[in-house]
């Protein structure tokens, strides 16, 4: 045996010795509630039930004593001594401001005047205003109350109340200290009933002027180194500049005022005049495309129920009188019967003078 | 570089110019492509009688008038009792406020009277009610009492030219082979009758059948087919007389299908000799003929061009019956239908534009017609049996024969316009076939 079997050994044995005498296997028991509880006989039990059921009243109850009356405190008749004041002093009178100095009068300059007569300027019509025709005319205020006789108006920082009160502020030379007011107005009356304000009539213009066009180009002034020039022709270049503007003679080449007819517009009125426009497939005239112009009043009507055949396709006389018919009937029954076309009013120069064009190619039999 | 920045800045302004400016000025430019198929209504007063004689002429002339131009489906008369306006006199102004509050964008006024010499006087006006103004100048016809309807359509006439621009086409009549008894043992016999129905008359008995009549360019003469003698023979007969004599032919050949050229001389017909159908043309005076094909098909139903240059014909050289086009001396012809089906009975318009046609298909029959060149082949008719066309005067509608399926079923006439629209049966008495269209009557 070994020294290591010796001291494993004789561990061994210790710790055995250990846990069985040093308690290891001596546990704590667990805490756990005692009550206590008294055994009592049915006696007892009757009498401690006896003892809780409900009072009774009581006849004979002692009624409290009312408190003794103390000394009264004395009460004192003199007076308050009224408090001093001292009067205001008077202010010095102020020197009299210097008066300033008055320089002379001097001349009026004379006016030049030169020999020419002045050249009077013609109105610039792009900056007309509309001027209301007559001046504001004063209205009356509206107020709650009325009151007989005008009331001032009063200051806008000043407060309203029932009693005018005048300001004040205190003063040390004033016998009796007046306290501190702010001054007062009744409340704005007038004379006579208004229950809502007049609005008066508003001077500023309703309506802008539109945008005119670009005036005219001035004639130039006809000298005698002209009739030298070499001759021109004039209207041949106006006429080719106007082509290259897309203008030409005519009510219709003023430039149109207000936007242009929306895609939906101009379908709904081409939609309209559809509706209007009986064809015959199997006549000549459905062979035949027709332009037709005519002019709209304000009010969507026909204007003196003129239509005008403006051009057609090749084709018989006849049958592009008839396709023309059809046309022109088409336009004006729609014009009849609906009363006028409903065009948009504020664009009335994009619709005053209208080219309709009849193409019944669609409407063919083939 | 700049340089070129500018030019091209200054080129795009000067060349936008006109556009910009077109777009600013200028009328509102709008194309219609799509209107309405819708009758034109109308208002057709009752004619004005100035005196008790005239009776009850102004409103049956108006009744006719009024028939006429519905029944051609483009107009549509406003009954008399929506009239706002009152005509009591033929020359009393027309209130066209009246007229346009009903939507009458056409007004017929007239007045009738009956002068010293017992002659029917009838007047007519046509207004545009919208332009507020007459449309032609009126008219005044004179007539018999008993010719009253004659004068009717007459107006009408006037009214639907004016309004369409079309010739019109219900002064006019029509042969017909009316049908009588059940269809094994039918009779049959040649009839003329207004094209609306009216004033029929027979022209020959029930002893023999007749068939296929078809009338002269001028509408004095008729061309029908008859099995007097056994064989089918062709005869011409005199629609004022009745007279009627049979043109010349071989024995033992059978000749059918004629029809007139444009000049009223020649006869273009089938003869079978041999088992084969060839086409002849006949100088109807001189009796002389000449064979126009040569071909062992069968060659039949030829029709003239309005311009008496082409003919169309059926042929079955292909195999199943077409139609063909060949000069009208002969020669080369040329197809024109290629459709499915078989091709016959064609009829060149008088518009010189379509021709007509029967056309079997998948067990059901058409009417249908097609341009010179065999393109846009329409097909405006279904039933059970519809065949036998002829065009109206002004070639605007087509006449035909209609037959209901059964033992006991019966042909009538139907009419339809070329658009296929507007399909009716025109009143007849009995069966009726084999219609053919008059020209105008002078």
């Amino acid at each position: 045996m070994n020294t290591g079997q010796i001291i494993s050994g004789a561990a061994h044995a210790g710790l055995i010795t250990w846990a069985l005498v040093g308690g290891l296997f001596e546990a704590e028991p667990l805490p756990f509630e005692v009550t206590e509880v008294t055994a009592i006989s049915s006696e007892e039990y009757a009498a401690l039930i006896a003892q809780q059921q409900s009072p009774e009243a009581v006849a004979n109850v002692d009624t409290p004593e009312p408190p003794q009356e103390g000394e009264a405190p004395a009460v004192s008749s003199e007076a308050d001594t009224a408090p001093s004041t001292e009067q205001p002093k008077v202010a010095d009178t102020p020197p009299p401001d210097e008066v300033p100095d008055i320089p002379d009068p001097q001349p009026a300059p004379e006016a030049e005047v030169g020999d020419e007569p002045p050249v009077l300027q013609p109105p610039q019509e792009d900056v007309a205003v509309l001027l209301p025709d007559t001046s504001a005319r004063p209205q009356v205020r509206p107020a709650p109350r009325v009151a007989p006789e005008p009331v001032a108006q009063p200051d806008p920082d000043v407060q309203i109340d029932e009693i005018e009160r005048q300001e004040t502020a205190p003063s040390d030379e004033a016998d009796e200290a007046q306290p501190e007011e702010e001054a007062t107005a009744p409340e704005e009356a007038t004379t006579e009933i208004v229950t809502e304000a007049e609005e008066a009539e508003a001077a500023a213009p309703t309506a802008s002027l539109r945008p005119k066009t670009r005036p005219a180009r001035t004639q130039p002034a006809e000298t005698d180194s002209a009739e030298d020039a070499p001759a021109t022709d004039g209207s041949a270049v106006d006429d080719a500049l106007a082509e290259a503007l897309g203008q030409s003679d005519g009510p219709a080449d003023t430039v149109a005022q207000g936007p242009p007819l929306t895609a939906g517009e101009k379908e709904a009125f081409r939609v309209a005049v559809g509706n209007c426009w009986s064809v015959d497939p199997g006549s000549p005239a459905a062979k035949i495309v027709v332009t037709v112009g005519f002019r709209l009043t304000q009010e969507g009507r026909v204007d003196g129920q003129k239509v005008q055949l403006l051009s057609s396709s090749d084709g018989d006389a006849t049958a592009v009188e008839k396709a023309f018919a059809s046309a022109r009937r088409a336009i004006l029954r729609c014009d009849i019967e609906k009363g006028g076309y409903n065009l948009p009013i504020e664009k009335y120069d994009r619709w005053r003078d209208i080219e309709m064009t009849f193409n019944p190619e669609r409407m063919r039999i083939k | 570089m700049m340089k070129h920045v500018l030019s091209l800045l200054v080129a795009l302004v000067i060349l936008g110019l006109p556009a910009a400016a077109q777009e600013r000025s200028g009328p509102l430019r709008i194309e219609i492509t799509e209107g309405v198929i819708e009758p034109l209504p109308y208002a057709v007063p009752d004619f004005v009688a100035d005196s008790a004689a005239a009776g009850d002429f102004g409103r049956n002339i108006a009744r006719v008038v009024a028939s006429d131009l519905s029944g051609t489906g483009l107009f549509r008369e406003i009954p008399a009792d929506a009239h706002i306006a009152r005509v009591t006199s033929f020359s009393s102004p027309v209130q066209f406020a009246d007229w346009k509050a009903i939507n009458a964008q056409a007004l017929i006024t007239g007045g009738v009277s009956v002068d010293d010499a017992g002659k029917l006087v009838v007047r007519f006006r046509l207004y545009d009610v919208f332009a507020g103004q007459e449309m032609g100048q009126g008219l005044q016809l004179v007539g018999t009492t008993d010719g009253w309807r004659r004068i009717a359509h007459k107006v009408a006439d006037q009214v639907y030219t004016r309004l369409t621009g079309e010739s019109p086409y219900f002064d006019s009549r029509v042969v017909f082979v009316a049908e009588t008894g059940p269809k094994d043992a039918r009779q049959k016999r040649l009839a003329i009758m207004d094209y609306d129905g009216a004033n029929v008359s027979y022209l020959t008995d029930a002893a023999s059948i007749v068939l296929a009549p078809r009338f002269s360019p001028t509408g004095d003469r008729v061309l029908y087919t008859s099995y007097e003698s056994g064989f089918p023979r062709i005869y011409v007969l005199d629609v004022a007389s009745a007279g009627r004599r049979v043109l010349q032919s071989q024995d033992g050949t059978m000749s059918f299908a004629p029809r007139f050229a444009p000049d009223g001389r020649t006869v273009v017909y089938s003869l079978t000799s041999g088992g084969n159908t060839d086409l002849y043309a006949m100088d109807i005076g001189s009796g002389q003929s000449r064979r126009l094909t040569r071909a062992p098909s069968i060659e039949t139903a030829p029709s003239f061009s309005p311009d008496g240059s082409r003919i169309v014909f059926e042929s079955d050289r292909s195999g199943t019956p077409q139609l063909y086009i060949m000069p009208a001396g002969g020669g080369e012809a040329q197809r024109i239908s290629f459709g499915q089906g078989r091709y016959g009975t064609p009829v060149w318009s008088p518009r010189g534009d379509l021709i007509a046609f029967t056309k079997q298909s998948k067990g059901r029959f058409h009417i249908g017609v097609m341009r010179t060149d065999g393109s846009e082949e329409r097909l405006l008719t279904a039933s059970f049996l519809d065949e036998g066309p002829t065009w109206s005067p002004n070639g605007r509608v087509i006449m035909f024969t209609r037959e209901t399926q059964g033992a006991q079923g019966r042909a009538s006439l139907y009419s339809v316009d070329i658009t296929g629209r507007n399909l009716r049966q025109v009143p007849t008495e009995t069966g009726a076939s084999d219609p053919s269209w008059s020209p105008l009557q002078k």
